[in-house]
């Protein structure tokens, strides 16, 4: 039953990676204006804007153009940039660490907030403590990144000089300086899951609490740190661990956000500039690898609950 | 009304718009002013709010690495086939040398060339390069290596509009090359202070059309070390540059970083030695702040500014209609606007040229005067019911609330105005082919008014829909005679004479509302020296700071 569950998520996957595949071709090209425009420059007459269209593959019908790309990219190559002539794979290569540890980071410091807050917070429900965490968190969900990170950037960076307000070293250079020049973007993007994730892991605890082997622990005289970590953390974090997986999604959306707040050579920067110039190959390239890599860890978060729960492949 | 990516010339480029690609490879220009015939066309005093800001104090100091914050990427160095902005020419200025260079004093000096002298009729231009000079790849520089510079600049689809008042190149004798022009024409030099004026090694051309970026093979300062786009550009020393003792860095990066406010507080927090800005607000912003050294452009008079205005299309209707035009210019309260979004520094402007320039004159551009554009409007709607504009722009906050502004000025008295927003692509694409009623702009910097002729000639104009270089599709002969005068033009009163009939032209005709100068600032902290203090191979100043661009080579770090 779980390998036929699981096979029929793969088909699932590939499907919804060719959809999104189309879907970012077509949406590509229904951007006013073309390349030619941004490479011609003064010389964009009729004459050469046919030779240059002709060149770049672009006076072909639009499913030839699909076709084509579509070859190159199950050949491996994800073609290059109209006007840097990088490989776009190159660039995805670049970006893409910055993404990673830009989530990475921003995770561990939602889980490290969150976690204890929703454990102090649960035990003392309806009590000033937890009414101030969960009136906090709520403004917290209320804060986009756009918002937070130029106040982060203004108090921290600006006013009392502890960080950069914008970039990075890469990790290769200096891990130390790498880690204290992504503290702040980190944080702007932690925010939202911190309120997320502290709601969920609170109610969760709630109920746990409820609990008869809650009350049996506690009536064993087991302390109640032990009983909190032990017994009821565990079982209430079905729920977070879901919702982080299924966060990730907006996680990446976030980290392209703060990544332009803070002037970080992302993917989403990149992206964001090719879109504006209308390097097609480098828009296709970079929406079809994050699709993919979306889709991917869906698969990887249905198939560990699967796993978890065999009810999920019953259906 | 300040950059804030309005549409600059050289952001133009940079975006890859057809003409102000071609503005900006038409050069950086200046007057007519050559190796033993130089003549002044102006001041580049630029503003210094500190005593002696970007000129060095003491002792040059060697060593050390610089990060220059720029506002913007570029997509390649290769001259014929990238676009150059401010920040294309930052980097060019540390990897190549140009054959010639502006002075502070406006005038065309040589730089790479050793001398660039005219014929009788300044129609052949013979250039002799410096002799003993090689490349970064160890490949010396030769008259061959020039002549295949141009035919690649010639043969490029983008460069060769740049190009085409030059008619042929013939190699003299191994160290000189004669440029033969389609006319006279007394502003060559300047052409070669522009894009097309950089000298590339020939590895370039050979690499050129491969896989990959083109890596810069040039004479420069320093030598080509990483790049990697919208993220930073390295260079190194060059051992070998053949200006003896230069550079006095080690190593300089650049950093674009777009947003003017990420550029700031990226100065303000140690994360870069100087930045560059169009935003007149920088100015405000630092210029009561201790601890930095400012420049500004606001005292140069040098040829032609880089212009704010609001560009109207004179072949679609109802801007078609000289009422339309005089109405909206009388509705339009460029002073308020000044003082709203200028950082209370930016001044409204009249005409092409400002006070103090040798091509200023006072013009009959209408004043702001509602009554009377009440009644052009009144006197074209009897006829032609309310006038509806179509005012556009590009997605910039600060520009949003200018075109607000100028809506609200407009509605009052009497037009119907709607605000339309583009992305960069669709807006320039749009002015190109005709394709708008009236968009705020940005362009026109250069020493030299020649270089503008494309932008203002009756022969580029365009049916709407077709591309044309005259995006206001402004027909006015007497525009076009006294552009071509002035190109033959030696007399120097004569030729100034003839620019001062452009402007009036422009105020009479109105395909231009100006709104002010361009804003052009460059902040330093106090480690980085002499960023705005370059001396010319001549020993003359260099201009310090030309629209966003400075020279490298002579920078330094105090200790």
């Amino acid at each position: 039953m779980l390998v036929t569950y699981l096979a029929k998520r793969l088909v699932q996957l590939i499907a919804v990676t060719f959809l999104i595949s189309v879907i970012v071709f077509l949406l590509v090209h229904l951007l006013p204006g073309d390349p030619s425009v941004t490479i011609l420059g003064a010389n964009d007459t009729p004459q050469n804007r046919l030779i240059l269209l002709h060149q770049l593959g672009l006076n072909k019908p639009l499913v030839a153009q699909y076709a084509t790309w579509l070859g190159q990219v199950l050949h491996g190559s994800l073609g290059q940039s109209y006007l840097t002539h990088q490989q776009v794979s190159q660039i995805i290569a670049q970006g893409a660490p910055v993404d990673l540890e830009l989530i990475v980071l921003s995770q561990i410091i939602a889980f490290a907030v969150a976690i204890p807050l929703a454990l102090v917070a649960s035990r003392r429900s309806n009590r000033p403590v937890d009414r101030m965490a969960t009136t906090t968190t709520f403004g917290l969900l209320a804060l986009p990144p756009f918002v937070l990170a130029p106040i982060l950037v203004a108090i921290f960076a600006v006013g009392l000089g502890w960080f950069p307000a914008t970039g990075t070293v890469p990790i290769s250079q200096n891990l130390a300086t790498n880690l204290h020049d992504m503290i702040l973007p980190a944080v702007a993007l932690s925010f939202g899951s911190i309120a997320l994730y502290y709601r969920l892991l609170r109610s969760d605890l709630i109920a746990t609490l409820q609990e008869d082997f809650i009350t049996s622990a506690r009536a064993k005289g087991l302390h109640p740190r032990r009983v909190m970590l032990r017994h009821a953390l565990r079982p209430s974090t079905f729920s977070l661990l879901a919702a982080a997986g299924v966060n990730i999604g907006s996680l990446l959306a976030g980290a392209f956000i703060v990544e332009s707040l803070f002037a970080i050579n992302g993917v989403g920067l990149a992206l964001i500039n090719a879109v504006e110039q209308r390097d097609y190959l480098v828009v296709q390239g970079i929406a079809l690898v994050v699709a993919l890599v979306y889709v991917i860890i869906q698969f990887i978060v249905d198939f560990i609950f699967t796993v978890v729960d065999p009810r999920v492949a019953r259906g | 009304m300040g950059h804030s990516d309005g549409l600059s010339r050289r952001r133009f480029l940079s975006s890859g718009a057809a003409a102000a690609g071609g503005v900006a490879l038409l050069g950086v220009g200046g007057p007519i002013a050559l190796t033993g015939c130089g003549t002044s066309s102006g001041s580049s005093g630029n503003v210094a709010t500190t005593p002696n800001a970007g000129i060095g104090s003491g002792t040059p100091r060697r060593g050390g690495s610089a990060v220059l914050a720029t506002t913007s990427e570029i997509d390649g160095f290769y001259p014929p086939a990238n676009h150059w902005d401010a920040t294309g020419f930052l980097y060019a200025n540390s990897v190549f040398d140009p054959l010639v260079a502006v002075a502070a004093d406006g005038s065309a000096q040589p730089y790479l060339a050793q001398s660039i002298t005219p014929n009788g009729d300044y129609s052949v231009w013979t250039v002799k390069l410096r002799p003993g000079v090689t490349f970064s790849d160890g490949s010396p520089l030769t008259s061959s290596v020039l002549k295949a510079n141009f035919d690649a600049l010639k043969a490029s689809p983008l460069t060769g509009v740049a190009v085409r008042v030059v008619e042929k190149a013939t190699i003299v004798d191994p160290l000189t090359v004669a440029y033969t022009c389609t006319g006279p024409n007394v502003a060559f030099p300047y052409d070669l202070t522009s894009q097309v004026g950089y000298v590339f090694g020939t590895a370039m051309i050979d690499a050129a059309g491969g896989s990959g970026p083109v890596k810069p093979v040039g004479t420069g300062p320093f030598v080509y070390s990483s790049w990697q786009p919208n993220d930073h550009f390295t260079a190194t020393r060059n051992p070998n540059y053949w200006r003896a003792g230069y550079p006095y860095l080690d190593s300089i990066t650049f950093r674009p970083i777009a947003d003017t406010t990420q550029r700031e507080s990226t100065l303000e927090t140690g994360g870069v030695d100087l930045i560059y800005s169009a935003d007149p607000n920088t100015v405000d912003h630092f210029r009561s702040k201790s601890g930095y050294q400012l420049v500004t452009n606001l005292n140069d008079t040098v040829g032609e500014p880089d212009m704010d205005f609001i560009m109207l299309n004179c072949a679609k209707s109802p801007t078609d209609d000289l009422r339309i035009r005089q109405a909206l210019a009388h509705g339009l309260d460029a002073s308020a606007l000044a003082k709203l979004f200028g950082g209370g520094i930016e001044k409204p402007a009249t005409g092409l040229f400002p006070p103090g320039s040798p091509y200023y004159s006072k013009t009959t551009y209408p004043a702001y005067d509602q009554a009377a554009a009440r009644a052009l409007v009144r006197e074209y709607a009897a006829q032609h019911g309310t006038p509806s504009i179509e005012l556009g722009t590009v997605t910039d906050p600060r520009l949003a609330r200018i075109v607000q502004a100028i809506q609200n000025m407009w509605q009052e008295v009497g037009f119907d105005v709607t605000i339309k927003i583009f992305d960069q692509a669709t807006f320039i694409s749009n002015a190109v082919v005709g394709d708008y009623q009236a968009y705020t702009f940005e362009m026109f910097s250069a020493a030299d008014p020649d270089l503008n002729y494309v932008w203002w000639s009756t022969t580029t104009i365009a049916k709407p829909g077709q591309i044309g270089l005259n995006f206001s599709r402004n027909d006015d002969p007497k525009i076009e005679a006294a552009l071509l005068a002035a190109r033959a033009e030696t007399n120097r009163a004569k030729r100034i004479a003839d620019y001062q009939t452009v402007n009036e032209r422009l105020a009479i005709d109105l395909p231009y509302l100006w709104l002010g100068k361009t804003v052009w600032s460059e902040v330093g902290n106090q480690r980085l020296q002499n960023f705005a203090g370059m001396v010319l191979p001549n020993g003359t100043r260099a201009k310090p700071f030309d629209d966003g661009v400075s020279f490298t080579a002579q920078m330094w770090l105090a200790g």
